[in-house]
């Protein structure tokens, strides 16, 4: 369905001097450097699939989005949407997708919900009968009805979101791109967009792209992720490995009685310290949990001890700092 | 032909949006109208002045330069060269027209599209309250024949395409540098003198107005106000509607090249 081959993307971006003279100097000549948005990234997403694109900001995330969406040309490398290539023929590969941005909507903004639809009807030449069928469905999963004839500058972000959502299907797409869609959203709003998307997605194997921040929505939609850091791809597999892989890693929470001034244990490593509260993060491969405790109970006087397992947010984080799991993932991939 | 009728359907409803997403915002109208009507007068008591001052016979009398500067101020804002914002060049540079490129859509035929909407809008709100406004404080001369009201119709819709494709030419040099505030304002500057907005071209010196006759920019104001007043007649007209069409498609044509190269460079702002 989707084919990336070494992909890369620079941009040159502009140096510009400061001041008056400096305004004046750039007119006739520019300094530029060279920046790497996406270096070498390779993937494949099978039908039906829901991947999560996962990085932290600028890693390069959008850029891709956007080259398989035909919006930007790719410096090197190869992309093919359906059999497609998306800056090519991008209007025969707009027909084929549906692309939501979180930060943008796709609706006319000046008029209400109901008048974009009709607009992209027929942009999309939508037969009437999977219109009504779509426009049903998605009132009934999204409750568009209430706000259908509002004008779209006068609809919350909420309701933005789930009319641009519905928008974005009503061609019935095979491919679906979503960029940041829980954006700014509440707990409820989220996880209506969510149910909408893993039905859409069972149904009518609609395959789906997603970058996100927020890691409920990769726990609860997909089951796989790609993660990029700094333009490369770091891991590409099943979240599940992913947690498996790095929750060898244990969170130990301590509440010491006294504010000691060296509280470093060996085969740990200090994640964080607040006052008396210090987190110590350690391998069970290294040094066994209950070992552990006794040393410190040994060291230290305790009021309270607490273990955990890593959140996933935690685990990324950890990935994003370290590149620590781009030595490990040769082997997984 | 069934294809051909349903993409024509679709840039129907571009312009047809483009024309309620204008309704929504009718008190800016009325401002607008405010102005038009203040250069109306500005221009109109210049002419007068200068028509007293002056004894020699003029290729046009003050009735007609009058109608024409009704005409201009009635008619310049179903052109996208005056009317209102550079929307182009707005969605290139806060990114938006990444949207507008994830769908099926010609971007320039959109544009085109566009541009006739808001003529529509234009024509009911603006023209021809500010010709009545005009014809009833400075009367206005009106044409004698049926065919004439047929040639300015004609005229003036290339009119509204050329201005449409002129505009989308120069502002999509945004896909190179994103400000196109300076490039626009010489473009504009040039353009509008060259119009004839200011000044009819019959009344330039013969030299000057060679120049402008060359020029694509004429077909925007002069060619079509001419027809209306009757200065250019029989076969002229059907040769200056020519012209018009010409440079028309010399710049989709140009327009489109640009935009083709342009995209391949594009940047889309933002994150």
């Amino acid at each position: 369905m989707i084919e990336v081959r070494n992909l890369s993307k620079t941009f040159k971006v502009y140096h510009h001097r400061k001041g008056f003279f400096g305004t004046f100097a750039n007119l006739f000549s520019r300094k530029h450097r060279i920046v790497q948005a996406v270096e070498n990234v390779s993937f494949t997403v099978t039908r039906g699939e829901i991947v999560g694109y996962l990085g932290p900001n600028g890693a390069g995330k959008s850029t891709t989005i956007k080259m398989l969406t035909g919006i930007l040309v790719p410096s090197s490398g190869s992309v093919t949407v359906n059999g497609y290539i998306p800056h090519r023929q991008r209007k025969e590969n707009a027909k084929r997708i549906g692309v939501v941005f979180g930060q943008r909507s796709h609706l006319w903004f000046d008029l209400p919900v109901q008048e974009s639809f009709e607009l992209l009807r027929r942009i999309y030449r939508i037969p009437q009968e999977q219109y009504r069928h779509n426009v049903a469905m998605f009132d009934e999963l999204l409750g568009l009805g209430a706000f259908f004839q509002t004008p779209v500058r006068q609809l919350s972000l909420g309701q933005r979101m789930r009319a641009d959502l519905g928008a974005a299907l009503l061609h019935n797409p095979d491919v679906l791109f979503l960029d940041e869609p829980t954006i700014g959203l509440d707990v409820v709003a989220k996880s209506r967009i969510r149910q909408f998307i893993r039905q859409l997605n069972a149904e009518r194997q609609v395959t789906v792209v997603l970058t996100t921040h927020d890691l409920d929505d990769v726990e609860q939609l997909c089951n796989r992720v790609i993660l990029i850091d700094d333009a490369r791809l770091l891991f590409d597999g099943e979240l599940a490995t992913l947690r498996r892989m790095l929750s060898k890693e244990r969170l130990l929470s301590v509440d010491y009685a006294e504010d000691y001034s060296d509280v470093r244990m060996p085969h740990t490593r200090l994640v964080h310290r607040e006052g008396t509260r210090v987190q110590y993060r350690f391998s069970p491969e290294e040094i066994r949990t209950a070992a552990l405790i006794g040393a410190l109970l040994q060291k230290f006087n305790i009021v309270d001890i607490s273990l955990q397992e890593p959140d996933i947010e935690e685990l990324i984080k950890t990935v994003y700092e370290d590149n620590l799991i781009l030595r490990e993932t040769s082997k997984l991939i | 032909m069934k294809t051909f009728y349903r993409t024509l359907l679709v840039y129907l409803a571009f312009a047809r949006t483009s024309f309620q997403k204008r309704m929504q915002y009718r008190v800016a109208n009325l401002a607008g109208l405010t102005t038009n009507f203040f250069f109306l007068l500005v221009h109109i008591f210049v002419y007068t002045a200068f028509y007293a001052a002056s004894r020699e016979p003029q290729p046009l009398n003050l009735t007609e330069v009058r109608t024409y500067i009704v005409l201009c101020q009635a008619f310049i804002m179903l052109m996208p060269l005056w009317g209102g914002r550079s929307e182009i060049a707005d969605t290139v540079k806060d990114g938006s027209v990444a949207l507008q490129l994830v769908k099926p859509v010609d971007f320039q035929a959109y544009w085109l599209a566009d541009a006739l909407g808001k003529a529509f809008y234009y024509l009911l709100m603006r023209s021809l309250p500010a010709y009545w406004l005009g014809k009833l404080l400075f009367g206005t001369v009106l044409p004698q024949q049926l065919g004439t009201y047929f040639a300015f119709a004609v005229s003036m819709l290339i009119a509204i395409y050329l201005s449409t494709a002129i505009t989308i030419t120069t502002r999509s040099i945004a896909f190179w540098t994103l400000d196109v505030t300076g490039v626009n304002y010489i473009a504009h500057t040039v353009i509008t003198f060259f119009s004839g907005l200011f000044v009819p071209i019959a009344l330039w010196p013969e030299w000057l107005a060679d120049i402008a006759r060359w020029l694509p920019f004429e077909g925007l104001i002069d060619i079509p106000f001419s027809i209306y007043l009757g200065t250019l007649t029989g076969v002229d007209i059907w040769q200056a509607i020519g012209k018009q069409v010409m440079w028309t498609l010399v710049f989709i044509g140009l327009g489109r090249g640009i935009i083709t190269r342009g995209f391949s460079r594009l940047v889309i702002q933002g994150g």
